[in-house]
C-alpha cells in the first residue's frame, strides 16, 4: 500500500500543477455565470435549466480530465523514459499501475468537489433549499463511476500505441455507453438475429454506466436515493472497476519494457 | 570477495519486425559475474546487448533462458532491487516535480523512515550540486542538471550496486567531469558499480574490469590493464578489433568464459 | 534580419491592403434580399436546420413540465406525441394515446429494473406541484410505476407557490421560439402559464406580441391575446376585437388548408360567446354559440348555454 500511495501522490501533484483542470472550473463557472445572468421573462427564480446546464458541464469536464489524466499516465512515463528509474525501484508493476489509478482517482474526486461545491453555490443562490443528501449522493455515485472510466483508460493506456488514439476510442466508447448503454436491450428486441444477439451480449457485457447519472433527480428536486440501490451501485462500480483494472495488471505485466 | 551479480548461460529473445524471422536474439549464453566493490565497465557498439543485459538485471525483461542475480536473489524478485541504484540513459524526470519531492517519491519507495529520508535528500542534493535547486521544477533544469538529479535518485537508498547506463552521455565536459567526480567518490565508499559507456577513455580511467559484448555475445572480460597488454594496444583499439573494425577476424584468448 | 519597424510597416501595409479589397468586394458582390434583415445568430450558425432544435427544446420544456420523467427515442411515446405542457394549456387539441404513466413497459431485465432507481419513474406535472410534491405523496418511487398525478404544497415553497414550479419550462421555450419564430404553439404554450400559474400578464402579452411580428396576424396568437385581456385585464372591448381579428383570420387562412384547425375555431368562437353572454348581449351570444355548435366536438355544452340564454330572452320577454 505504501508504494500505492507514493505512486498517486505523485499524480495528485501533477493534476493540480498541470493547468487543465483550473481551466475547465474556470469554463464552467463563466458558461454557468453568463447562462444565468440572462433575463427570462423578469424571474429570478427560474434555476433549473442552470442547474442542467451546469451538471452538464461538470459531467463534460470529469470525464475530460478522467480520460486525459489516466490515458497519459502510463504512456508519458515510457516517452520520458522514467518507467526505468521507476520499475528499478522494489515496486512492482502491478503496484505502479494501482497507484496511477488510485492518484486519478483521488485526483478526479478533488476535481469533482470544487466542481460540486459551485453547483451548489449556484443552486443554493436561487432555491430556497439545499438537499445536501441528494448532492452527496450525487458526487459519490459520479465518482465512483469515474473509477470505471479511469480504470477503462489505463487498460486502453496499454493497449492502444498512442494516447491520442485511447483518448479518443475512451471518448467515444464511454459517451456511447451514457447515451445509449441502457436502451440498448430495447434496441436489440426489435432486431433480427444475429445482430439481436450481438446487442443483447454487448448490453450485458457493458458497464452500466447510465447508473451512476442521476442528474434528472437533481435537476428536478428528487429525493435522495434509497440506500440499497445506492450501496450496490456504488459497489458495482468497485468490482467493475477492478475487471479492468486486472485486466490492464495483467496487460501491464506481460508487456516487455524497452 | 563477495559476488554482487551474477549472470549465468543468459539469453534473451525478442519477436522480431523483419518479415520470415520469428524472433531476434538479442543476448546470447551470456555469463559474468561482477565482485564487490568493483567497478565493471561494460562495454560493446549500439545493439550489442548491453541495455538488453541490463533491463533483464533490473527485471524490465524476462530471459528467455539463464538466469541472473543480484545480491544471491533473482532479478525477477521485486526485492533485489531493494539494495540497487540505476541511472539511465537520457531520462527526463517528472518535470513538474521539484528534485526534492522527487527524492521523497522514490525515498518512499524504499521505506526509508522520514527523518533519514530528509537528512539523505541534504546530503544527496549537496554531492550532486543541485543544493540551490532544490525547490525548483525540473522542466526548468538543463540538461546537466537533470543528470544529476538522475544520479541523485539513483542515491537515495544509498545502494551497494549502481547500474550506470552511459552517464555522461550528452554532457559537457563539466559535466562530465562531475558526474565523473561524484562515481570516483561511490567508488572510494565501498559501492559496486556496473558502467556502461561509450566514452572508452573515461572507462579506462574509472574501471577496474570491463567486457566487452558483441551481437550478444561476450567477446573479452578482464583488468583494463590486461586487455591493453594482451592486444598490445590502448582500450579504444582493442574495443575496434573484437567488434570487428580493422578488418581483423575478433581475438579470443583463452580462458574467457562465454 | 529587418528591423522591427520594416516589419510592422509591412504587417500595416498588408493589413490595409486586406481591409481596402474586403471593403471593395463588399460593394462589387450581389445583394442577397436576406441581407436587409436583421442579423440572427441562430439562423446565420445553423440555418434552416435550427427548426429541429427548435422542435428539442419544445420536446425539453414538456421534459421539464414532468420533472424529467420523460420518453427517450427508445420508449414509447404514444401518449407523449402532443406536449401535455401545451394541451393543459389549451392552445393544441390533445391527440395523445394509451398509458402515460407506463411508457417505459415492464422491465426487460435485472438492469433495467435496477436502473429504474437512477431516473425519475413518476409522472408528475409541475403545475399540479412537480417532483417536490411527487415524492412526498408517492412515497419513494424506486421502480413502480405509480397512477394518477401528484398534487401538494411543495415542502421547499409553501402553499401559494404551488404550480410556480412551471416557471422551470420557460427557458426551454424562449429558446424554441427564437431558433424557430414561425413555430406558434411556443408562444400560446409561453403565454398561458406565464399569466395563468406565474401572474405575468405582461410579459405573456410583450412575448405574444413578439410572436404576431413575426407571425402577422396568427388567429391562435390573436387567441391568446383576447384571453389575456378578457380574463386578466378584464378589458371586454379590447378581448371582443381582438376574438373578432383572430376569427377573422383563421376565415381567411385555415379553410383553404387540408386540415384546418377546427379546435382553434372552437376555442374562438366559444370564448367570443362567454364573453358576450357575461356582457349580456344574449342575441349575439346566441348567435356565436350557434357557430359554435357546428364546430364543436360535442355539442352538449353549445346547447346547455343556448338553453339559457332562450330561457333567459324568454323571462325578460315575459317580464316586459
Amino acid at each position: 500500500m505504501n508504494n500505492i500511495l507514493a505512486v498517486s501522490s505523485v499524480v495528485m501533484r501533477e493534476m493540480y500543477r498541470r493547468k487543465d483542470f483550473y481551466v475547465l472550473l474556470i469554463l464552467t463557472v463563466l458558461i454557468t455565470l453568463i447562462l444565468g445572468s440572462v433575463n427570462l421573462f423578469n424571474d429570478s427564480n427560474i434555476v433549473r435549466y442552470l442547474k442542467e446546464i451546469c451538471l452538464l458541464l461538470i459531467w463534460v469536464s470529469s470525464l475530460v480530465i478522467a480520460i486525459t489524466t489516466s490515458a497519459r499516465q502510463i504512456p508519458a512515463e515510457r516517452e520520458s523514459r522514467t518507467i526505468f528509474p521507476l520499475l528499478a525501484k522494489p515496486i512492482s508493476r502491478t503496484e505502479v499501475l494501482l497507484g496511477k489509478f488510485l492518484g486519478c482517482w483521488l485526483a478526479s474526486g478533488v476535481a469533482l468537489v470544487c466542481f460540486y461545491l459551485f453547483f451548489g453555490l449556484i443552486s443554493a443562490a436561487r432555491e430556497s433549499g439545499w438537499p445536501l443528501g441528494s448532492y452527496l449522493q450525487a458526487v459519490t455515485l459520479h465518482w465512483f463511476m469515474l473509477a470505471i472510466v479511469i480504470a477503462i483508460a489505463l487498460l486502453g493506456s496499454l493497449v492502444f500505441a498512442a494516447p491520442s488514439s485511447n483518448n479518443t476510442i475512451c471518448f467515444v466508447v464511454i459517451a456511447g455507453i451514457l447515451l445509449i448503454g441502457r436502451h440498448l436491450h430495447k434496441v436489440a428486441v426489435g432486431m433480427e438475429q444475429p445482430s439481436r444477439g450481438i446487442l443483447t451480449v454487448l448490453y450485458f457485457l457493458l458497464p452500466q454506466l447510465g447508473w451512476f447519472d442521476v442528474r434528472e433527480r437533481i435537476t428536478h428536486n428528487w429525493p435522495p436515493l434509497d440506500a440499497g440501490p445506492f450501496l450496490l451501485a456504488l459497489v458495482y462500480a468497485l468490482v467493475t472497476a477492478s475487471v479492468f483494472l486486472f485486466a490492464a495488471s495483467w496487460v501491464f505485466n506481460r508487456k516487455r519494457l524497452q | 570477495m563477495a559476488t554482487v551479480i551474477n549472470i549465468s548461460d543468459l539469453r534473451v529473445e525478442y519477436p522480431s519486425r523483419e518479415l520470415g524471422s520469428k524472433t531476434t536474439v538479442a543476448v546470447d549464453g551470456l555469463s559474468l559475474d561482477v565482485q564487490q566493490g568493483q567497478i565493471f565497465g561494460f562495454l560493446g557498439p549500439n545493439g550489442a546487448g548491453k541495455t538488453t543485459t541490463m533491463n533483464v538485471l533490473l527485471g524490465f525483461v524476462e530471459p528467455t533462458a539463464g538466469s541472473a542475480t543480484i545480491f544471491g536473489v533473482n532479478v525477477t524478485d521485486k526485492s533485489a532491487r531493494q539494495r540497487l541504484g540505476y541511472l539511465p540513459e537520457l531520462t527526463y524526470y517528472y518535470k513538474f516535480l521539484t528534485p526534492e519531492e522527487l527524492l521523497r517519491f522514490y525515498g518512499k519507495l524504499f521505506r526509508i523512515p522520514k527523518a533519514l529520508l530528509e537528512k539523505r535528500i541534504d546530503e544527496i542534493l549537496g554531492m550532486v550540486e543541485l543544493q540551490e535547486a532544490r525547490k525548483r521544477q525540473i522542466k526548468t533544469f538543463s540538461k546537466g542538471m537533470q543528470q544529476r538529479a538522475g544520479l541523485a535518485q539513483a542515491l537515495i537508498n544509498d545502494p551497494d550496486l549502481l547500474i550506470l547506463d552511459e552517464p555522461t552521455s550528452g554532457l559537457d565536459p563539466i559535466g562530465r567531469m562531475k558526474v565523473r567526480q561524484i562515481i570516483q567518490r561511490l567508488k572510494n565508499e565501498g559501492k559496486t558499480i556496473l558502467f556502461s559507456s561509450h566514452e572508452l577513455g573515461e572507462v579506462e580511467t574509472i574501471c577496474d574490469r570491463v567486457c566487452i559484448i558483441h551481437r550478444g555475445t561476450l567477446r573479452e572480460m578482464g583488468t583494463v590493464q590486461d586487455l591493453v597488454a594482451r592486444h598490445q594496444c590502448n582500450l579504444e583499439q582493442v574495443f575496434l578489433r573484437v567488434v570487428g573494425y580493422e578488418g581483423a577476424a575478433p581475438h579470443r584468448p583463452e580462458g574467457v568464459t562465454v | 534580419m529587418p528591423p522591427v519597424r520594416t516589419n510592422v510597416l509591412a504587417l500595416g501595409g498588408l493589413v490595409t491592403a486586406a481591409f481596402s479589397l474586403a471593403c471593395a468586394l463588399q460593394v462589387a458582390m450581389p445583394r442577397d434580399e436576406r441581407d436587409n434583415e436583421p442579423f440572427d445568430l441562430m439562423q446565420t450558425l445553423l440555418g434552416d436546420s435550427r427548426r429541429m432544435f427548435a422542435d428539442h427544446f419544445f420536446v425539453k420544456a414538456d421534459a421539464y413540465f414532468h420533472s424529467g420523467f420523460y420518453p427517450t427515442i427508445f420508449d414509447n411515446r404514444e401518449s407523449f406525441e402532443t406536449a401535455h405542457m401545451a394541451s393543459d394549456a389549451g392552445v393544441v387539441e390533445e391527440k395523445n394515446k394509451g398509458d402515460e404513466h407506463s411508457f417505459l413497459g415492464q422491465p426487460l431485465d435485472v438492469f433495467d429494473k435496477f436502473s429504474r432507481n437512477f431516473f425519475p419513474s413518476v409522472h408528475t406535472h409541475m403545475d399540479e406541484g412537480g417532483a417536490d410534491e411527487g415524492h412526498s405523496h408517492a412515497g419513494h418511487d424506486s421502480g413502480e410505476l405509480k397512477e394518477g398525478h401528484f398534487v401538494g404544497d411543495g415542502h421547499d415553497h409553501g402553499h401559494e407557490e404551488v404550480g410556480k414550479g412551471v416557471r422551470e419550462i420557460l427557458p426551454w421555450l424562449k429558446i424554441s421560439a427564437s431558433l424557430d419564430p414561425s413555430r406558434v404553439d411556443t408562444y400560446t404554450t409561453t403565454a398561458y402559464w406565464l399569466r395563468s400559474r406565474l401572474s405575468k400578464s405582461d410579459e405573456a402579452e410583450q412575448f405574444l406580441r413578439e410572436g404576431l411580428r413575426r407571425n402577422p396576424r396568427n388567429p391562435a396568437i390573436l387567441f391568446e391575446l383576447a384571453r389575456i385581456y378578457r380574463e386578466d385585464r378584464k378589458d371586454a372591448a379590447r378581448a371582443r376585437n381582438l376574438f373578432e381579428a383572430g376569427i377573422a383570420s383563421w376565415q381567411k387562412t385555415e379553410p383553404a388548408k387540408k386540415e384546418p384547425n377546427v379546435f382553434l375555431l372552437h376555442q374562438l368562437m366559444s370564448h367570443l360567446a362567454q364573453l358576450e353572454e357575461d356582457a349580456n348581449n344574449d342575441l349575439r351570444a346566441i348567435e356565436l354559440w350557434e357557430k359554435v355548435k357546428q364546430v364543436a366536438p360535442d355539442p352538449a355544452g353549445p346547447d346547455l348555454h343556448l338553453r339559457d340564454l332562450r330561457d333567459k330572452l324568454a323571462q325578460k320577454s315575459g317580464q316586459q
